[in-house]
């Protein structure tokens, strides 16, 4: 069903710049993997603390509250240097059953993360009770992880 | 430099005819899983690190206490780093000849050898004061410094480990030393 969509991103001009220069895509995936970093560094001091763990002398809401920028800004940076790398190698990606991996783990972690980690996030520690906090962070890091597997598998084995 | 490079290569084609070493070559997924497990402890690595080193610099985490930060973050740190560290080992360990000529890697190893020293004189030296400082929203300038320096190494690390996959992509001049 997708395959038509896929076909016509490989085709575009801007996935033939990509493709055919030398600099753009190294540049680009370099930007992919600091804000790779960033992003996983704003995930991770929220669902440590979701967990009990990591930063607990500050309070979950304003831990959450400042990690959201970095969280937010870095999401957006991925996504934007992520779309050339996908147009550029479209029918690879199409073909990769870990591309559909990532992009599975992907949707839920944005829903769980963005969704519904910021209401649990939002209130003090013990108003959801002592289970779900801990849920939605080991879900998170799971998710993620499995975002970072996929993304990396793509390239490996396809 | 290049004598400095020359000297180690001996080393280098030791460990590169060594059986473990081309088992390992020649694994048909082992390299997989360890770049896979050395990119994702890479994530831990450098998102913790940026958080220590955000608040050394005056950015984020302004109201936490330096030493809660530590305390909070650094064991997680120290897990990733091992992750890390071991994958990053073994993958030269499989491959040091696919390394040895690589502009990047030795371009990654120095910055990481600048980060060590940064890290060492961040401990022995500023850290001692930390007790009259700590709950200041914004660091001494040295503390101050010592962030910043290492939050430009570490994104230096990883562009230069993302960069190890292009070995072609190098400046003339280290083409020129023809290593590889």
């Amino acid at each position: 069903m997708l395959l038509p969509f896929f076909q016509w991103m490989q085709e575009l001009g801007f996935s033939a710049f990509f493709l055919n220069s030398v600099w753009p895509t190294p540049i680009i995936q370099c930007i992919h993997l600091l804000a790779v970093a960033v992003f996983a560094g704003a995930v991770l001091v929220v669902d440590l603390r979701l967990l009990g763990r990591g930063l607990t002398w500050a309070s979950l809401p304003e831990l959450a509250r400042a990690a959201q920028p970095w969280l937010v800004w870095s999401f957006v940076v991925l996504v934007l240097t992520g779309i050339p790398q996908m147009s550029s190698t479209a029918l690879k990606q199409y073909y990769s059953p870990f591309f559909w991996w990532k992009m599975e783990a992907l949707f839920v972690g944005v829903v769980v993360t963005f969704v519904i980690r910021r209401i649990i996030a939002s209130k003090e520690e013990g108003h959801f009770g002592p289970v779900w906090p801990k849920v939605v962070g080991i879900t998170s890091i799971a998710l993620w992880t499995s975002v970072t597997i996929g993304a990396r598998l793509i390239g490996l084995l396809s | 430099m290049v004598t400095l490079l020359e000297l180690m290569r001996p080393a280098f084609e030791w460990v590169d005819a060594l059986p473990s070493s081309i088992a390992l070559r020649e694994s048909l997924n082992g390299y997989v899983y360890l770049l896979t497990a050395h990119v994702v402890s890479m994530g831990l690595v450098a998102g913790i690190i940026s958080y220590w080193d955000l608040r050394l610099a005056g950015v984020a985490l302004r109201w936490v206490p330096v030493s809660r930060v530590k305390s909070g973050l650094f064991p997680w740190l120290y897990a990733g780093v091992t992750i890390n560290a071991a994958t990053g080992f073994v993958m030269l360990y499989a491959q040091p000849m696919r390394y040895f000529p690589n502009f990047w890697f030795w371009f990654k190893m120095g910055m990481l050898i600048i980060l060590a020293c940064n890290a060492a004189y961040f401990h022995f030296n500023i850290e001692k004061t930390v007790d009259q400082w700590e709950r200041d929203p914004v660091a001494p300038l040295k503390a101050r410094v010592a962030g910043y320096v290492s939050l430009a190494f570490w994104a230096g690390v990883i562009v230069t480990g993302r960069m190890t996959a292009y070995s072609g992509l190098v400046p003339q001049w280290w083409s020129d030393l023809g290593l590889g």
